[in-house]
């Protein structure tokens, strides 16, 4: 009965509000294959309240997101998470090995410490996010763009087929974004769908398969070079003046087609 | 009266062991509390205890230390849960809502227990000490009761270790990796409350909640690991209470919850100035040497 292969996420007409207060609405967005995913858009459109709502971190008002054709409860090990840097207290009493090892508690379970196996993985993760060498550092002590890598490396020893990534790159100097979005392709090479809340349309031209625009609905979603027409572009930022000159740009860096 | 000294003496110790367990308890279940910044819900919790204590003389007319402080923890969970139900249904704000909660549930408890004489009740002798503490009452039996509590408290800290501090660091990575961040919440809080009520005949409702805050405020001046923390609050909480009761076993006029509170303040006073790297001293000395402690820089490191 069941068809071969269901798609990777379904959002079936999800609505969302904070309070009384909409937020983001009839979202229908079918991600059925293997790729870097970027929901684009302007500033409060709704972006990362949609990739939370799909996580259950908000509650939807109405509609469904669906994995792997299930609902999230039932296949959470296979949903990784990277939450906005800014969420955290850095100045916590964990060291960077301690936050990559919180990946692995989900499969651990209830009371079981993670032991030489889970050490063994978190230690492969940093290496894979370039930060092998400072495993042992309070995560206050590094920049912004180790720090974002450390949540990366958190979210690699989910061990997960599906990413959710919420501005990874917001306040990231360029080699960590370089690095990070390596690390997003090897994961798509893998096999794995990574989703990517992103804001600078400069760089979502040339780094996603394909994109989302959102402003408080979908305005178009497919292929990036489909997808990022002019057209549609300024139907996303009517009235968000501020950004037409990245827009001028990314229309015009748009060419790269995966 | 050797023998009666000797016995006394023993009550003495017993005592001090007892309040040193709970000191040892209230510091590592107060490091989960300060790490995932619930302090105040421990100040509502323990401002409300005064409350169960009269409720629980008055509903069964005993006096015994087990008594009271059931009727004082079945307070601390109503005072948490009206803290909950006030956020909720009448959108005050955090710190406001606790103040509220604090206010009335002491303003009740005061009431309550200086009332209770005026009204006839002569045997309520003793329980204004759960004011300010008064270890001096306490016998070798209320101590082992003490201990118990504490023995359960350190045991459910160190089972759930690993999942509260994943709550405490990120909420939101543990909501959404399946853990039940609310239920974890209350485990924390529902321990603090224990213990908050466990420090009460020592240090009494007004001061209690510092043997729960300051041992782990202290600590982490000394230390970047959780765990390492967690072992050196309760050290910390531990000998804030020793000091505490021997001083006033030394000065039979005052109430020990001062003395205990002062102590645990020492303790912070020296981890503020004298620990390494977090310190005021260690910080201004490297502040001096253009050393301050920089946040890693990418293009800084070398070698990669």
């Amino acid at each position: 009965m069941t068809p071969p292969t269901r798609p990777l996420v379904e959002f079936h007409d999800v609505t969302v509000a904070y309070g009384r207060r909409p937020v983001v609405w009839n979202v229908d967005l079918v991600i059925d294959s293997p790729c870097l995913f970027g929901i684009i858009g302007p500033n409060g459109a709704g972006k990362s309240t949609l990739l939370k709502a799909a996580l259950g971190l908000v509650p939807l008002v109405g509609g469904e997101v669906r994995f792997f054709g299930e609902p999230l409860g039932r296949v959470r090990s296979r949903v990784g998470y990277v939450p906005q840097r800014e969420t955290v207290d850095w100045d916590f009493p964990v060291n960077v090995m301690d936050v990559v090892l919180m990946g692995t508690y989900g499969r651990l379970g209830w009371f079981r410490r993670p032991g030489d196996r889970e050490r063994r993985l978190a230690r492969e993760c940093l290496d894979r996010v370039g930060l092998a060498d400072v495993a042992s550092r309070q995560i206050g002590r590094l920049s912004g763009g180790q720090q974002q890598r450390v949540f990366l490396a958190r979210a690699l020893a989910q061990q997960a087929d599906v990413y959710f990534l919420d501005e990874p790159m917001a306040g990231v100097d360029v080699r960590s974004q370089e690095r990070i979005f390596h690390v997003l392709d090897d994961l798509k090479a893998a096999g794995r769908l990574v989703v990517v809340v992103h804001h600078d349309l400069r760089t979502a031209a040339e780094w996603f398969d394909r994109v989302a625009l959102v402003d408080r609905r979908v305005v178009a979603a497919g292929r990036t070079i489909d997808t990022l027409t002019p057209e549609n572009l300024q139907r996303t930022y009517a009235g968000h003046v501020d950004v037409l000159d990245d827009l001028a740009q990314a229309i015009a860096a748009r060419g790269r087609t995966p | 009266m050797t023998a009666a000294a000797g016995i006394l003496a023993h009550n003495t110790v017993v005592v001090a062991l007892g309040v040193a367990a709970v000191g040892f308890a209230a510091g590592v279940v107060g490091s989960l509390c300060v790490l995932r910044k619930r302090a105040l819900a421990g100040d509502a919790a323990a401002h409300a205890t005064l409350v169960g204590v009269a409720g629980a003389f008055l509903a069964t007319g005993r006096r015994d230390l087990a008594t009271l402080l059931a009727g004082a923890l079945v307070a601390a969970c109503a005072g948490l849960g009206m803290l909950v139900l006030v956020r909720r249904f009448t959108r005050t704000r955090d710190d406001a809502a606790t103040a509220l909660v604090i206010g009335v549930s002491f303003g009740l408890g005061i009431t309550l227990v200086s009332g209770l004489p005026a009204w006839g009740y002569a045997n309520s002798a003793g329980l204004e000490q759960f004011l300010l503490g008064h270890t001096a009452a306490l016998t070798a039996r209320d101590a082992w009761l003490l201990a118990a509590v504490a023995a359960v408290a350190v045991a459910a800290v160190a089972a759930i270790l690993k999942e509260a501090t994943l709550v405490a660091f990120d909420a939101a990575f543990a909501a959404a990796t399946g853990w039940p961040v609310s239920g974890i919440d209350y485990a924390i809080v529902g321990l603090v409350a224990l213990m908050v009520v466990a420090g009460l005949p020592a240090v009494g409702a007004v001061l209690v909640t510092a043997l729960v805050v300051i041992p782990p405020v202290a600590a982490r001046f000394w230390t970047d690991r959780v765990g390492t923390m967690v072992v050196l609050s309760g050290l910390i909480g531990l000998a804030a209470a020793a000091v505490g009761v021997a001083a006033s076993a030394a000065r039979p006029g005052l109430a020990t919850g001062p003395l205990v509170v002062i102590a645990a303040a020492g303790a912070f006073a020296v981890s503020f100035l004298c620990a390494p790297h977090r310190g005021w001293i260690a910080r201004r000395a490297e502040a001096a040497r253009g050393l301050t402690v920089r946040r890693g820089d990418d293009e800084g490191e070398a070698g990669r």
